[in-house]
């Protein structure tokens, strides 16, 4: 592992879990995230993928490891502080959009401002602004239950974006959308992110999706592979993966 | 096999729960067989009669809380893996069928043993004919009957299981639930028309155009009369829609959701005229609050019409009046049981009033959701509040006369209800863990979160423990003036 650069806001060494059952999770992932860069990190379903993103923004504590936000160890911090790293500083994408059913989109998105103690004005205003550049706007007044799915997933992109995060955590963001939904969910979460300069770090299982990000981290079975090549069609999920070499 | 399998795997609060409704089983078979000993012991009298109907207030208690805990139940819940393997919702209800007869049958063979253990009839432990006289301990012990009045409790409870967790016809995922019955989910295929909804204003004008339209796009208030307007075309020109049509077309009826499609044109229709004005329009308020304070206002007032000078000195030796006043209060708990999910609802939306922050806001709509799972044991809790409040006024008899078989039936009840109350609960909490999980991902905190469910849980004391105290003083004014 080579120094990290200056400017890398996330930065990650020899990260390992176990899932409380046993089964492994990842074992000595090191990397670096570039301060307004979007890193992909690629890899087939069950490679570790959503582990290491919930060890790097704080939802888990890695077994072994170390996590640096900013210069700050984050590994260190107790479930408080870490809570309120993600509340302020980290904005989190399910892979399922999963909204509060009770509110409508507009409380949904500005759901993280409130949280933060934001006054209901601004919060609104911001929660409308992004709900209006991701096209549901005009359906911000509706409860979850009767928006598409597509429609749900960007108003989780919204509320995401809508906190003004230093990271954004995009787990599989796409997965459950059809492709033209999926390109335009993408679309517009990266412009939004390099119009903010917003660091993502995306996980997906799509070499396409990946083609988005700047750089592409690999894994495999919970460690880091360098690619060689990644071939053209991939027909099922995960046939890429097995043309790595280690 | 699988229920006992699934009902020994269980979790210690849910086997908790499961003891609770044995204990109540037990403690209801109890009073039964007490009624059966004293009319064995007094043969002739009229008391016997009144105590076995006295009894019908324990059973339906314990009758009512056993489908909560069925519904709460984990083991018995439709999972996608056993489904895949057969063991569907119909085989799933069966289960938790046979998971509360073994509860109840449990509870009822004990209270036979600690009866016949009682009266003497099975001996070597302490308390041993302890209750000679009283259980009529020299007769022959009718064992038809008591095996009867055994039988009750766990077929009722049984068929109150069956019949709240029946597999519906069109099962559909939890998001959907707008009406809870008692039991279950029912939720209508089509879209209700709510009340006013025929006037709103705009509803009528264009039924035909959003008929003849399947994009969501061209239903706009501003919308320019094209003319294709009516022809269906999606390039229709609109004033305030802002989305491309091809982007939704495909989507919307297909993608998702499937319910996406066949609500869309009613939420068009109703939201986007009042969207500029309110928020979406509350499809989810509880319908029984007017009959519910009708109901209350009968009751009270059939309270006090019948029992002015009413002073009660033993429960198996009323006076007649007393029919009119028991109505009385059937009818009043009856209303508080309507009326309590939109007193909740109204709590709940009396929390998030008025530029809410985050806490209010989640506190209020979470109540405002689970109005009507929460309201309805909450009315009955209120309701046998506000009953032993006026009994307890009202009684004018000797401290004494009130055994301890009425004081095991007021515990029965009141432990019922109040189990049932938080049985509801967890079951809300089972329901929102995974919006609990989401928010937390979010960085919610949970002192918050917990501040949240104590603002609810508060609202909901205040309002109605002084609704319980002034039905209570209402319906004891008559009989202490």
């Amino acid at each position: 592992m080579d120094a990290p650069p200056d400017n890398d806001v996330l930065w990650a060494r020899s990260l390992h879990f176990t899932h409380r059952d046993g089964s492994p999770g990842i074992a000595g992932i090191s990397l670096g995230v570039r301060e307004g860069e979007i890193l992909a990190v690629c890899g087939p379903r069950g490679s570790g993928k959503t582990t290491l993103l919930r060890c790097l923004s704080g939802q888990v504590r890695p077994d072994q490891g170390e996590i640096w936000f900013n210069s700050a160890p984050t590994h260190t911090l107790g479930p408080v502080a870490r809570e309120r790293l993600r509340r302020d500083r980290y904005g989190w994408i399910d892979p399922a959009p999963v909204l509060v059913p009770e509110l409508n989109a507009w409380e949904n998105a500005a759901l993280p401002l409130m949280l933060r103690g934001t006054g209901r004005r601004r919060a609104k205003a911001a929660a409308l602004e992004w709900l209006e550049r991701l096209d549901v706007g005009e359906r911000a007044r509706r409860r979850p239950r009767s928006l598409t799915l597509a429609e749900r997933q960007r108003v989780c992109v919204a509320r995401a974006l809508a906190g003004g995060p230093t990271v954004l955590f995009a787990d599989e963001p796409t997965a459950p959308l059809h492709r033209a939904d999926r390109a335009h969910a993408l679309r517009t979460l990266t412009t939004a992110a390099r119009s903010h300069g917003i660091t993502v770090v995306l996980a997906t299982h799509d070499s396409e999706t990946a083609a988005l990000a700047d750089r592409t981290v690999s894994l495999l079975d919970g460690r880091r592979v360098k690619t060689v090549h990644l071939p053209e069609t991939t027909e099922t999920e995960g046939r890429a993966a097995w043309s790595l070499s280690v | 096999m699988v229920a006992l399998r699934l009902t020994r795997a269980g979790r210690p609060a849910v086997q908790f729960r499961r003891l609770l409704v044995a204990a109540a089983s037990a403690g209801t078979g109890f009073l039964l067989l007490g009624a059966l000993g004293h009319a064995l012991g007094h043969p002739g009298t009229a008391g016997a009669a009144l105590r076995l109907a006295w009894c019908v207030v324990p059973v339906a208690a314990t009758v009512y809380f056993a489908p909560a805990v069925a519904r709460t139940d984990p083991g018995t819940r439709p999972r996608p893996g056993l489904s895949a393997v057969g063991l569907g919702p119909a085989r799933l209800t069966l289960v938790s069928v046979l998971t509360t007869a073994l509860a109840t049958v449990l509870g009822s063979l004990l209270a036979l043993l600690f009866f016949l253990h009682l009266r003497g009839d099975l001996s070597g432990l302490p308390f041993d004919r302890a209750g000679r006289q009283f259980l009529a301990a020299g007769r022959p012990f009718p064992v038809p009957a008591a095996l009867t009045l055994l039988a009750v409790v766990p077929v009722l409870a049984c068929a109150a299981v069956g019949l709240a967790l029946r597999p519906r016809r069109d099962p559909r995922p939890a998001r959907r639930r707008v009406v809870r019955g008692l039991g279950g989910h029912t939720d209508t295929a089509a879209p209700r028309e709510t009340f006013g909804a025929y006037g709103r204003f705009g509803a009528r004008a264009r039924a035909g155009a959003v008929a003849a339209e399947p994009g969501p796009g061209t239903t706009a208030v501003g919308t320019v009369p094209a003319p294709g307007d009516g022809s269906g075309t999606p390039e229709a020109r609109t004033g305030t829609a802002t989305e491309a049509p091809d982007d939704h077309a495909p989507q919307d009826p297909a993608d998702g959701d499937p319910l996406a499609g066949d609500r869309a044109p009613e939420d068009e229709r109703g939201d986007d005229d009042a969207s500029l004005l309110a928020d979406e329009p509350t499809r989810e308020v509880p319908a029984g609050l007017p009959w519910g304070v009708a109901a209350l206002a009968a009751g009270l007032a059939a309270q006090a019409y019948g029992g002015p000078a009413l002073s009660v000195r033993a429960l198996t030796a009323l006076p007649a009046e007393a029919t009119t006043v028991l109505i009385g209060w059937a009818v009043t708990a009856f209303g508080l049981v309507l009326a309590a999910p939109g007193l909740t609802y109204l709590c709940g939306q009396l929390t998030q009033a008025v530029r809410p922050g985050a806490l209010r806001l989640l506190a209020g709509r979470g109540l405002m959701a689970e109005a009507v799972r929460i309201g309805r044991p909450l009315g009955v809790v209120c309701a046998v509040g506000s009953a032993a409040y006026a009994l307890t006024v009202l009684y004018r008899g000797p401290a004494a006369s009130f055994g301890p078989l009425a004081l095991l039936g007021a515990g029965v009840v009141v432990g019922c209800t109040v189990a049932t109350l938080l049985t509801a609960a967890v079951e809300a909490r089972q329901d929102r863990a995974g919006t609990t999980a989401a928010l937390v991902r979010l960085g919610a905190p949970r002192s918050m979160l917990r501040g949240a469910a104590l603002l609810r849980a508060g609202v909901l004391v205040v309002v109605f423990g002084a609704l319980a105290l002034l039905i209570a003083e209402l319906a004891a004014l008559p009989g202490t003036r």
